[in-house]
């Protein structure tokens, strides 16, 4: 017994030291000291992201989601593009400069000689032409992307006048054609190596090209794990050159835990990373790492359903009351942290004509006396008396929707739903996955308010305020609120096809003047693009054209 | 009834649970209201076209009926279909991510299972003492524990505070995997020679194999100290240690056989359950496995991918269990496979 107890003794010391050994590793993180000097640069010559979503393709001709986009912008070159975080000037890229002519339809685009793609392959004049030509005859099936070209070229439209010289005569004008020539779908492909691999047919993706890349650009794909990681290294033919500072390989993975990312942060293993609002805190003051943020183009929106069967959604005055009864001002501190930015009307902050929207001052703001005084004189007033208080529209309930798993509109509905309640209306809240939330939107009429956002597809407004407050007769309303209005349609088509900044803007503010005034969306704000990075790594800018441009980045201390 | 008899009769019987299977993964996914289509075209942005497009590839404009019957026409010529969620079909995507989740499996059992058996046997013969008190809160801990939560305290200690094992992946950032021969990359480093990868794989299996394998180990220790004790208990034990057998005879050749029986059961049942993807585990360490594929393609609403999973899944549960009654007659020659 004696010899027992003293073994037991023994073996419990070293149970319980073994436990406060881990207790104490465990805690350590949470009262750890600040390093002094900076932390040792973590794989010097390489760029590592942890983001969420991985790429669905590599083919600028069916690419369309912003994971496929980020990688096909640093594999392939555009005839011109943006630079750093200038989102107002294009400039010069595969095309060393470009005239328009007097009819605003024909382009002539002079190209850079000397270029090759990463295989050795010369770049010349038959492979703009191939590419633009391969977008509309492939017509994505998977994505879809093609109408960004299709919409004002044809196959007749691109025409090789030399070997270095290209004319594109739009079957319209289009104000932002531009704007499109510099986006992911008008990459420039290799000719030959696609003809060499599936070519082009009409209506099909080509499965080869998916997971496949040969292009003009700085990087090359050198491996592509799906659900972990996609490897880029330095094109080594690229005509930018290596002079000066630049990483040579890239690792972008995907990382659906936030902890996974935040503790990659930290430690240095990644140099940048998605964190979402709510764990910013775990980022904040840590050794080494910051967080990026600027506007981005991302906006939040809510949409209110004028087709309800609750018909008082369509009566203006009652979307206007809503629109002040909304509280701004929570959702940009309580739902975002404070990453959101006002959103005066449907043009975000950094795109072009986004002072014709009341000098970028938000019309609505929350008040809630405003929004009873409206309802009053709307003849909506508290007459149902129902548990000892009294509702507006006969006791009727606002139906709110919101996706699950999405917090920020969560915390939004629930704060709107306490406004309404304030005034005497009646809401339920509800929430679904999102190909059924889609499917309420777009399948049915049962629902009074939902909110989602909308990314852009190019710097122009008409990819905003087309689609937004367009009519589905001209081939917007794209939120299915059912709002239509012939002089915004008017309006919306005459900046669409000029190329004019002042008959532009006169344009998209005449709409704003009207939409704003009949409101089928609230604009609840214009997200800010924010990210954790190391304070390690240099060259970094955040444009909403193009998100990532490897080429400029590398890891140094200032 | 020999027993490859028993064995083609049980893998023919795969057939029924297979459409069984289907019937219902096909008509609980389909009937809830939803919209896929338009989610895999891109949601708000999604064109017109596309949408229709996918509709009809999908079937989404015929009956319920016709739908599962197109399916099983395609099943019935080996076409899992198309994953709409990651654009490629479903077989290549599962030919991907199965190896990856029977790696992991299969060193989360080489972690489970000896020292499962072995701390079984322990607590059992040392019943009430020390060692077995620990082992027993060892088995509580196991499985009481939320995985996500040890996954995370794992990572947060051993990758990030004291950092010798990696955070996540199956190999260091940007390193090219190994010559596919198996999928499974500690296997094919062997083959392509190469040391670097094998290493580097072997140093990522360590903290997810731990995290999945410590739940198991918990299950199989527990089984193993019950049965061993009943087993103990029992009237030939006692004469075996009559008749003057050594204690090490009397356990491994005479009661370790019999008390395998239940935990040959459970380990087989544990190593289904696995191999049909950890989607925790594999979330927290990154890595590319059935349950993580399985939990996009079900948030996703991506048909295919679910019902390409599901059918996976139940044919490796059939087959797990199909071993486990093996097991038995090996381990037991009293039982008969099939009865008979």
């Amino acid at each position: 017994m004696r010899s027992f107890e003293k073994k037991d003794m023994k073996a419990g010391v070293l149970a319980i030291l073994i436990c406060a050994m881990f207790i104490c590793v465990g805690f350590s993180g949470c009262t750890q000291q600040q390093q002094q000097g900076n932390p040792e640069i973590k794989n010097p010559t390489t760029y590592v992201r942890y983001d969420i979503g991985e790429p669905k393709t590599l083919d600028p001709a069916e690419a369309y989601d912003s994971a496929s986009c980020d990688e096909v912008f640093n594999i392939y070159d555009q005839l011109v593009t943006y630079h750093g975080n200038d989102t107002k000037t294009i400039y010069p890229a595969l095309a060393t400069n470009w005239t328009v002519g007097s009819d605003q339809e024909t382009w002539t685009f002079h190209l850079r000689q000397g270029v090759k793609f990463s295989n050795g392959d010369p770049f010349n004049a038959s492979d703009v032409k191939y590419s633009l030509d391969r977008v509309l005859t492939m017509n994505s099936p998977d994505s879809g992307v093609a109408w960004i070209l299709s919409q004002c070229m044809d196959l007749n439209s691109t025409t090789i006048l030399d070997p270095y010289t290209v004319q594109i005569k739009l079957k319209n004008t289009y104000g932002g054609f531009l704007a499109l020539m510099a986006f992911s779908v008008a990459s420039i492909v290799d000719k030959k190596i696609v003809e060499a691999n599936g070519g082009v047919i009409a209506n099909t993706d080509n499965e080869w090209m998916k997971e496949h890349a040969i292009g003009t650009g700085p990087y090359t794909l050198d491996h592509w794990t799906h659900n972990s990681e996609i490897v880029l290294k330095k094109n080594d033919l690229y005509w930018g050159g290596w002079s000066g500072n630049h990483v040579d390989t890239v690792v972008v993975k995907t990382a659906d835990e936030a902890s996974t990312r935040i503790l990659a942060l930290n430690s240095g293993d990644a140099d940048f990373a998605y964190i979402p609002y709510e764990n910013l805190v775990d980022i904040k003051n840590k050794t080494g790492v910051l967080i990026f943020n600027a506007p981005s183009y991302n906006v939040v929106l809510g949409l209110f359903n004028t087709k309800s069967e609750n018909t008082f959604m369509a009566n203006k005055d009652v979307r206007k009351a809503l629109s002040y009864v909304f509280n701004y001002q929570s959702a940009i501190d309580d739902a975002f942290n404070g990453y959101l930015f006002p959103l005066p009307g449907s043009i975000p902050k950094g795109m072009p004509y986004y002072e014709t929207q009341n000098n970028g001052v938000p019309v609505y703001n929350h008040n809630l006396a405003k929004a009873a005084e409206l309802l009053n004189a709307s003849g909506y007033t508290q007459t149902t008396k129902f548990k000892g208080n009294y509702y507006r529209f006969n006791n009727t309930a606002i139906r709110l929707w919101y996706n699950s798993g999405n917090a920020e509109r969560q915390k939004m509905a629930l704060s709107f739903q306490q406004d309404l309640a304030s005034i005497g209306i009646n809401s339920v809240v509800s929430t679904e996955s999102w190909p059924q939330y889609l499917n309420r939107l777009y399948n049915t009429i049962d629902w009074d308010f939902m909110f989602l956002g909308w990314m852009p597809d190019y710097n122009d407004p008409d990819d905003y305020v087309a689609p937004f407050v367009g009519s589905a007769a001209n081939g917007g309303d794209t939120f299915h609120t059912g709002w239509a209005n012939a002089t915004v349609d008017q309006m919306i088509n005459r900046a669409k096809f000029n190329v004019s900044s002042q008959i532009r803007s006169d344009s998209y503010a005449t709409a704003f003047n009207i939409y704003i005034n009949d409101p089928s969306l609230i604009y609840i704000g214009q997200e800010s693009y924010t990210r954790g990075m190391r304070t390690w790594l240099q060259g970094y800018s955040y444009n909403p054209c193009i998100e990532y441009y490897y080429y400029n980045y590398y890891k140094a201390y200032k | 009834m020999k027993t490859w008899e028993y064995i083609v009769r049980r893998l023919l019987l795969l057939i029924p649970v297979l459409i069984g299977v289907t019937i219902i993964t096909f008509t609980v996914s389909h009937v809830i209201p939803a919209d896929p289509a338009r989610a895999f075209a891109g949601g708000p942005k999604a064109q017109p076209e596309t949408i229709a497009r996918i509709r009809a590839e999908l079937h989404l404009d015929k009956p319920l009926w016709e739908q599962y019957f197109y399916y099983l026409n395609d099943l019935i010529h080996l076409n899992l279909g198309k994953s709409f969620l990651e654009e490629r079909p479903v077989a290549t995507a599962l030919a991907q991510y199965f190896p990856a989740t029977f790696e992991l499996t299969i060193f989360a059992m080489i972690i489970a299972v000896p020292f499962g058996i072995i701390g079984g046997i322990i607590s059992a013969i040392r019943q009430n003492k020390l060692s077995d008190h620990i082992t027993r809160i060892i088995a509580i801990v196991g499985y009481s524990l939320p995985i996500f939560w040890l996954a995370l305290m794992l990572q947060y200690v051993f990758a990030y505070q004291i950092p010798i094992f990696p955070l996540e992946g199956r190999l260091s950032a940007g390193m090219t995997s190994p010559t596919t021969f198996t999928g499974f990359y500690v296997l094919d480093s062997i083959f392509s020679g190469n040391g670097a990868t094998l290493l580097s794989s072997l140093h990522h299996l360590v903290l997810p194999a731990f995290t999945l394998g410590f739940a198991t180990l918990a299950i199989i220790l527990r089984m193993m100290r019950s049965s061993m004790l009943e087993v103990m208990g029992s009237d030939y034990i006692r004469t075996a240690r009559a008749k003057g057998l050594s204690e090490r005879t009397v356990i491994y050749k005479h009661a370790l056989r019999n008390a395998m029986i239940p935990t040959i059961t459970v380990t087989g049942l544990s190593f289904g359950g696995l191999l049909s993807g950890a989607v925790l585990t594999e979330t927290i360490f990154n890595w590319p496995g059935m349950g993580r594929f399985a939990a996009h393609a079900v948030l996703g609403l991506d048909f295919n991918a679910v019902m390409g999973f599901t059918l996976l899944v139940a044919i490796i549960y059939v087959i797990a269990n199909l071993i486990v009654d093996i097991l038995y007659a090996v381990v037991d020659p009293r039982v008969k496979l099939g009865g008979g």
